[in-house]
């Protein structure tokens, strides 16, 4: 005999609640402790704050370096974003639409770079960087995030690619418009959901970066938020209400994207995954 | 002579050419040439900073053989890529099939579940050093208040625990991104053979057991490969909650890389390290792909 389906319904959600809160429960600890005082998060970590207060916020944007990386941050994701939907979906074009060993070969050497990790190369990176003048600059992080896309990016748009008709394209050609121009005017925004799953996946990979920004940015100045967050907790390694206020601080332009773009985080996932 | 004379003009001429270069200028400029000078440096004993590398042969390999604190990393490395795997992958399934059956809220418990997926490991890490924290920590308090005081554990500074602690803290950031994997397996399935395998009484285990789960499988090979490659890439919470220790305990290979070359600057020995990560990524991706193609072939 089977249990009703009301009963059913009742006890899945009250399973789905508690995991939920269990889930929620950092994020609501980062949260709340980000407006208490020092003494107020020791005392009691669980309790809602008392009063707002503000004073590490104000402290970290006024005293510290924080504002400027939250810029090198900014900066670093705007400029590699756009680089990267600039070069990549025409190369994946060129590689979707024509069939010969050449471009099959390309595609085969793109796939294959998406299975080095980062630290087998990132040595005689960091020497490269050097001698060509890039290490210590903003610019240096900015190419090899492109680089690093290439393979994830070519991926995702070839496979969106073979969805989408080739007829207006053969259209097009036949009233002579030039490869360049059909690209860009019309099959680029054909591609806008899957350029707005990349914007998405790498943008908030290279918003959360560490390892490389620390190594390559020059040191002494500020770096990206990340770095800094983990630089605090070193530095302020008893003073958790400015560590918060910075994670805070970070955690809000992705908590925006994700309430505005939630489609394409949710959807982009599920969606590169299967095809890929 | 004319042939080949046809396919140079077509070459040139040829738009797929120039619309690739660009990627393929930096994919090679920054990817591949220094994945290959990797090798060279990793036959060097040099130091990231003195102009004269020198050449010390296979010198660094046989201390990669010999040495307790690689076998240690190698060990750790391994311990993430099975036992955070598994975890990950029943979870994330766990999850998903909670939020295709839940009746109220689905979408936000779909959003509370995937909300730490873009944290930085930074950031997730940091919280969890707080959560695990001896003195003030909400999981020793709540142990106080339980009155077993004596049960509180130094999570992050008792090797004992420090290792599950990442393990843990990880399943927590990364399985709600595999769960969106699997629920869109989940919802591809259609209705109406579960309500007919109902009808034919099949239990809620039977049910799950010979139709959802042989239906994710092309799901399950998704999510395996992606979280095991994830797994060998863990860095930032290792770095804010343990810095690898106590001692080296809590080391990885991509660790171990990265506190040899900047810590010690001994960065040939940290590129001969990468490589031996090079090589086991390339055999566990083989093996995966050779393993779990043949299972979905079979179910």
């Amino acid at each position: 005999m089977k249990p009703p389906r009301k009963f059913f319904d009742i006890i899945l959600f009250a399973i789905t609640l508690v995991i939920g809160i269990i889930f929620f429960f950092p994020i609501y600890f980062n949260l709340m402790s980000a407006f208490k005082s020092n003494p107020e998060i020791m005392r009691d970590a669980i309790a809602f704050p008392k009063g707002i207060y503000l004073e590490s916020f104000k402290y970290l944007l006024t005293e510290t370096d924080y504002p400027a990386a939250m810029l090198n941050s900014a900066i670093l994701t705007v400029v590699s974003i756009i680089l990267m939907i600039i070069i990549i979906p025409m190369s994946a074009y060129a590689i979707g639409r024509t069939d010969n060993r050449w471009t099959n070969g390309i595609f085969i050497y793109f796939l294959f770079g998406m299975m080095i990790p980062f630290q087998v190369y990132m040595v005689p990176l960091f020497k490269e960087l050097n001698m060509i003048g890039l290490f210590g600059t903003l610019a240096g992080p900015i190419v090899v995030y492109i680089a690093g896309s290439v393979g994830f990016g070519v991926l995702l748009y070839t496979s969106f690619l073979k969805g989408v008709p080739k007829e207006i394209e053969e259209a097009a050609a036949i009233d002579g418009c030039s490869k360049f121009r059909t690209f860009w005017n019309i099959v680029f925004p054909l591609l806008a959901p899957c350029t707005a799953t990349m914007v998405v996946l790498q943008g908030l990979g290279i918003w959360n970066d560490f390892l490389m920004p620390m190594l390559v940015l020059p040191s002494g100045q500020a770096k990206t938020m990340i770095v800094e967050i983990f630089y605090y907790v070193g530095e302020f390694s008893s003073r958790w209400d400015m560590i918060f206020a910075g994670t805070t601080m970070s955690l809000v332009p992705v908590l925006i994207a994700f309430v505005a773009l939630q489609k394409y985080f949710i959807k982009g996932v599920s969606d590169g995954a299967i095809k890929g | 002579m004319m042939a080949t004379q046809t396919i140079k003009k077509k070459w040139w001429t040829n738009y797929a050419i120039w619309f690739i270069l660009p990627s393929l200028v930096f994919y090679t400029a920054f990817v591949i040439a220094p994945t290959l000078s990797s090798v060279y440096l990793s036959l060097t004993s040099w130091d990231g900073i003195s102009p004269d590398i020198r050449f010390i042969g296979l010198d660094n390999f046989r201390e990669i053989m010999n040495s307790k604190r690689v076998h240690n990393a190698f060990y750790n490395t391994m311990i993430f890529a099975t036992v955070l795997v598994l975890l990950e992958n029943v979870v994330a399934l766990g999850l998903a099939m909670l939020v295709d059956q839940v009746r109220w809220f689905r979408n936000l418990f779909r959003s509370i579940f995937y909300f730490p997926v873009l944290m930085s490991g930074i950031v997730m890490g940091f919280i969890w050093v707080i959560i695990l924290n001896y003195n003030f920590g909400v999981i020793n308090q709540l142990l106080d208040m339980m009155g077993l005081s004596s049960k509180k554990v130094d999570w992050l500074g008792d090797p004992d625990t420090a290792l599950i602690s990442i393990i843990l803290a990880t399943v927590w950031k990364s399985s709600g991104f595999f769960m969106i994997i699997y629920l869109a397996g989940l919802q591809g399935i259609p209705k109406e053979m579960v309500e007919a395998a109902e009808i034919d009484g099949a239990s809620r285990w039977q049910q799950f057991r010979h139709i959802t789960f042989p239906l994710l499988a092309g799901a399950f090979t998704v999510c395996v490969m992606l979280s095991m490659i994830s797994s060998l890439k863990i860095f930032d919470q290792i770095a804010v909650m343990t810095d690898g220790g106590p001692g080296f305990e809590t080391e990885t290979l991509t660790y171990i890389i990265y506190k040899v070359a900047f810590g010690e600057l001994r960065q040939g020995f940290g590129t001969a390290l990468g490589i031996v990560l090079f090589l086991i990524t390339l055999v566990i991706s083989f093996i995966q792909i050779k393993l779990l193609r043949r299972r979905e072939v079979e179910m």
